[in-house]
């Protein structure tokens, strides 16, 4: 009896989604990526740019005795200057990347927007609340963001908020959510964005079910030049929990020099 | 109780130093990821919170003054991932703490690698990851030399 209970325990939390229902697959709790080089680069948001840079430093035996986390960091400048920059506006280029330290969410333990949402590190817990819904929840900020899947549209003269109007759809085992209605705050990579910035978001699932990844697509005629594309993993881990943010200190000191 | 004695150095163990990728919001303002220091001292307070855990430990100066130092980690939604718990670390406990110190020098650090009084050691839950990767790169590195054979 005890070996049966172990047993279905075991069972429940290794399972992953069911791969041939279209709607419900994406459910459950989904964290940091799996342990190799590309996923960890991705663990956060990355560039078609900054992966064939990363694969290139890999693959150079000159590079062999240099710890991965000296060529991650030079494939995530690589990506900054090489794709970010040359994307970003005028005005934006000017002022990028912006000083970290002049982030609210760090001077002022301000929640982020989903802009920068979409790309944070660690939990993301997918489910379906009723038929025409989905409830996104972060470990980040624990930040809850409803995406609708009714079809309906952005209530006319609704002003902007954080996280936007998420709208979502499926395309064969594709995820689709397009958010508009975005109020204008920081993106994940280092540069702000307007209030009419939209962003679509692609999600799809591995063919074992444990490997969650995201294709999003940010377009804002006011801080970009031309849409960026940013890319992002998941594992599933049906067993993290997302705890609640309390405590947030503000800084009290700073440096004289970064 | 008489804390224990503080030590600060830097040291050149860069197998201790585990670069920040999971570094919580923004960490270059407050610390100095190119200096590395160790401090010794006893244990207050483990608060195993986000956005970013806090420990505060009680570490004796070379006048026997005591001062209490914070050291940050990184969030619980990052060392609860990694098998971090409120019990992970627990008033009382003497402790040799490695960390980045802050750019003013003040009592606070950002943790890198913890030894408690039995020799049992903490490290960033991102350890782990890392050493897989590396261990990976360590085996496309004999595929590519086996491959030229």
């Amino acid at each position: 009896m005890r070996q049966c209970l172990a047993i279905a325990i075991v069972a429940a939390l290794t399972a992953v989604p069911a791969t041939s229902q279209s709607h419900s697959n994406f459910e459950g709790m989904w964290s940091d990526p799996p342990f190799t080089a590309e996923d960890t680069f991705c663990a956060a948001w990355c560039t078609d740019v900054g992966l064939a840079r990363l694969e290139a430093l890999l693959d150079n035996p000159a590079n062999d005795k240099r710890p991965f986390a000296d060529l991650s960091a030079e494939a995530e400048r690589y990506q900054r200057d090489q794709y970010i920059r040359p994307h970003l506006s005028d005005a934006n280029v000017k002022k990028f990347p912006l000083d970290p330290a002049a982030d609210p969410g760090f001077l002022r333990c301000e929640p982020w927007g989903v802009a920068r949402q979409i790309a944070a590190r660690h939990q993301l817990q997918i489910r379906q609340t009723g038929r025409d819904r989905l409830d996104l929840r972060y470990g980040e900020w624990d930040a809850h963001r409803t995406v609708y899947l009714d079809g309906r549209q952005r209530p006319a003269g609704q002003a902007p908020t954080a996280m936007g109007f998420s709208v979502g759809h499926y395309e064969g085992g594709m995820l689709v959510i397009e958010t508009t209605g975005i109020a204008a705050n920081l993106t994940s990579y280092s540069s702000d964005h307007s209030d009419r910035l939209r962003i679509v978001e692609r999600y799809t699932r591995s063919s074992d079910g444990k490997r969650l990844s995201l294709t999003a697509t940010l377009d804002d005629p006011v801080s970009l030049r031309q849409p960026i594309e940013l890319k992002k993993v998941w594992s599933w881990a049906p067993t993290s929990e997302i705890a609640p943010y309390k405590g947030c200190q503000r800084p009290t000191e700073f440096s004289t020099g970064k | 109780m008489k804390t224990s004695h503080a030590v600060l150095f830097t040291i050149l163990a860069s197998a201790l130093v585990v670069r920040h990728v999971e570094a919580h919001h923004s960490f270059a303002p407050v610390y100095d990821a190119k200096r590395t220091i160790v401090v010794e001292g006893v244990v207050k307070e483990f608060r195993f919170i986000n956005p970013h855990a806090l420990m505060l430990m009680d570490v004796a100066d070379d006048t026997g003054k005591v001062v209490t130092w914070t050291v940050e980690f990184a969030g619980r939604l990052n060392l609860g991932e990694g098998g971090w718990n409120e019990r992970t670390v627990t008033p009382g406990q003497k402790v040799t703490v490695t960390g980045n110190p802050t750019h003013t020098n003040s009592p606070r650090m950002f943790f890198l690698h913890l030894v408690r009084a039995d020799g049992s050691e903490l490290f960033p839950p991102s350890k782990a990851r890392q050493d897989a990767i590396e261990e990976q790169r360590r085996q496309r590195a004999r595929e590519r030399t086996d491959g030229k054979q």
